[in-house]
């Protein structure tokens, strides 16, 4: 997972764009870069470091890593403030905003921030910004959803946020009225893990076979918890709709509803909805099933996404990578990644999604054009690589405020 | 090396590829009209506008654009008004000397649908219009041509972005109807006759990889009949 050298992406985006990320490098090498985050495993945020991390390094640049510690009330707060920046109504009081500054003040003690640029990940460390010192720049990275904070929990993080250099948010739509400069960067798929690598024959049709899955028949995936805002009900019906002309098997493939009611509940309704259809294969994986998912999006004739709502909705880039068409709902960050028609289809509703499974599963020679389209709109926009650039790009925007154009010398 | 082109290469006049990389930036303006958009389009920098008129060259090097700049994207996705975006595309950024004029031409256009259809509704919560600019990194490629065969190659390897610094971006560097090739072509190795073929290029409705293969195209032309 982790370690991987930035040359070892070389033969994904070739050799020019990895002599570019050196070029970038080669004026930054006099700066030390300390990203901050609170948890070292699970999670987007901690997945996306480990990644990142080791190829700063791998272009002689000096970046670390620190994780911020916490009781697990802090968590409980940070919990709480992360789905209320999301826009859930959540307590939120003033013995929780003592909890956060308490653990933040621990943590200034506690982690080495001695670097030219800091990055600070989501709300839980932004209060460590009353360590900075002058001299330093300070990035908030923001990976949530800010579209409709909860006001209360927004105008406390806000305070701290301010206080920053520069803040990065994951699509437009994030943006915020702010006294600082605000970027965009979008998240970004990992080409080389196990998520994404290129897998032997062999191991796909294994994969179908252990899970009882029969590959006799065009097959539909959807890739998601079992989530309302997911629409894997949604999911089914179009999938009916699509049956009663073409003979094929719909996948839902999720992890399984441990600690959420609301996951329970909407699985037993996928159950239901399912129940007395063979072709329809519900599959629960564990957390680390990211090969067996690899394998799934790579049998897949075509893949949906049909969320109602969606924060980046990293997993379309995903099964883009494979080289399938998805049908995607047009929601947050999906209409970014599907230019409807050209590299998928962005729907509005389950009809519209059963029209264009259906009108790609007629046109198998268009489905394999739509697929290498979507595979190099990703390889152009959403690898790690292109995030690792845009890390670059930004310092120096933040070295030289107030241009908009930097000119390196040869 | 083609032996054509010696007798033209005055000293120290290369060509030196640069590339271009460069970053979004969020102004926090956003319009759910179109009310909302023409008033801020009235204000907004220049920069604002050039990131909405070309990002598209640097987005879309997969596939063409439906519509080649933001605000005939949006008229269409999230307006849903087709006349508008139709009318919005055929703003060509490159027969203008200058952002403001473009400005002019895209208010002068909005005004008149408001003036016809007054009462613009929203858009979804979502799919409001969002004023962005682009910060940008010059990059010098370590690439440098000194007769048109090595202009020839370097073409045809350096990246997409490197098209776009030279041919989209340098019209407005350089405040003129022209790119950095046939300037050089021309006031380098004298080969007018090429420099106006490569001008001619319409830039506007290709991709930029479609631009290099038709540069590449020209470029070849000229050396088989010099040939």
């Amino acid at each position: 997972m982790s370690g991987r050298h930035v040359k070892d992406y070389e033969p994904i985006i070739g050799r020019r764009k990895v002599d570019q990320l050196y070029r970038l490098a080669d004026g930054l090498r006099h700066l030390r870069f300390v990203n901050v985050n609170s948890t070292r495993t699970g999670g987007g945020v901690a997945e996306i470091l480990t990644q990142l991390v080791p190829l700063f390094n791998s272009l002689e640049l000096r970046a670390r890593w620190e994780v911020a510690e916490g009781t697990p009330e802090f968590f409980d707060v940070t919990k709480r403030m992360h789905n209320g920046l999301q826009g859930q109504q959540v307590p939120f009081t003033e013995r929780d905003t003592d909890c956060y500054r308490g653990v933040n003040t621990y943590n200034r003690k506690l982690l080495d921030l001695e670097a030219e640029v800091v990055i600070i990940h989501d709300p839980q460390p932004a209060a460590l910004i009353e360590a900075r010192r002058a001299e330093q720049v300070w990035i908030w990275r923001c990976h949530i959803d800010l579209s409709h904070p909860l006001r209360k929990v927004w105008r406390f993080v806000r305070r701290y946020v301010i206080n920053f250099d520069a803040t990065i948010f994951s699509l437009p739509a994030f943006v915020q009225r702010l006294p600082i400069p605000q970027f965009m960067i979008a998240p970004s798929i990992d080409p080389l893990s196990d998520k994404n690598v290129e897998l032997p024959e062999g191991e796909i049709e294994e994969t179908l076979d252990t899970l009882g899955i029969p590959h006799d028949k065009p097959l539909l995936l959807q890739v998601s918890r079992f989530d309302r805002f997911k629409d894997p009900i949604g999911v089914i019906r179009a999938y009916q709709m699509v049956k009663k002309n073409i003979d094929c098997r719909l996948i839902l493939a999720g992890g399984p509803a441990t600690d959420d009611p609301e996951g329970e509940a909407v699985l037993s309704e996928v159950m239901d909805r399912a129940a007395g259809d063979s072709d329809i294969h519900v599959l629960l994986l564990p957390p680390d099933s990211n090969r067996t998912i690899n394998a799934l999006q790579r049998a897949a004739d075509i893949i949906l996404q049909k969320s109602i709502k969606e924060g980046f909705g990293l997993t379309v880039a995903e099964a883009m990578w494979k080289g399938k068409p998805v049908v995607g709902g047009a929601a947050g960050g999906i209409t970014l990644q599907i230019r409807d028609g050209h590299n998928g289809f962005l729907v509005h509703s389950v009809e519209g999604a059963a029209y264009r499974v259906r009108y790609l599963l007629h046109r198998p020679e268009l489905r394999q054009r739509m697929g290498e389209v979507a595979r190099e709109s990703v390889r152009e926009h959403f690898l790690l690589t292109r995030n690792l650039r845009d890390y670059l790009t930004l310092t120096y925007a933040l070295l030289n405020p107030g241009t908009d154009v930097v000119n390196l010398q040869a | 090396m083609a032996p054509v082109e010696q007798p033209h290469i005055p000293l120290a006049c290369s060509f030196h590829f640069y590339e271009s990389v460069s970053l979004v930036r969020l102004t926090g303006l956003r319009a759910k009209t179109l009310d909302e958009l023409a008033t801020l389009l009235a204000d907004v920098d220049h920069e604002v506008i050039f990131h909405h008129m070309h990002q598209y060259f640097l987005k879309e090097t997969a596939e063409a654009p439906d519509y080649p700049n933001d605000f005939a994207q949006w008229a269409a996705e999230s307006l849903e008004d087709r006349v508008l975006a139709e009318r919005l595309a055929n703003v060509d950024p490159f027969e203008y000397e200058s952002l403001e004029e473009v400005r002019e031409a895209l208010m002068a256009i909005i005004d008149e649908h408001l003036d016809a259809m007054p009462y613009p509704r929203p858009v979804l919560p979502g799919k409001e219009f969002f004023f962005n600019q682009t910060f940008s990194i010059v990059v010098p490629t370590g690439l440098d041509a000194m007769t048109l065969s090595q202009f020839r190659d370097e073409l045809a390897q350096v990246d997409d972005s490197s098209i776009y610094y030279h041919v989209l971006e340098a019209r407005l560097r350089l405040h003129k109807k022209g790119d950095d090739f046939s300037q050089w072509l021309e006031d380098c190795l004298g080969m007018t006759d090429l420099a106006e073929r490569i001008r001619r290029i319409d830039p506007y409705f290709t991709t930029l990889n479609d631009l290099r293969s038709e540069i590449l195209a020209l470029v070849d032309e000229y050396m088989a009949m010099e040939l």
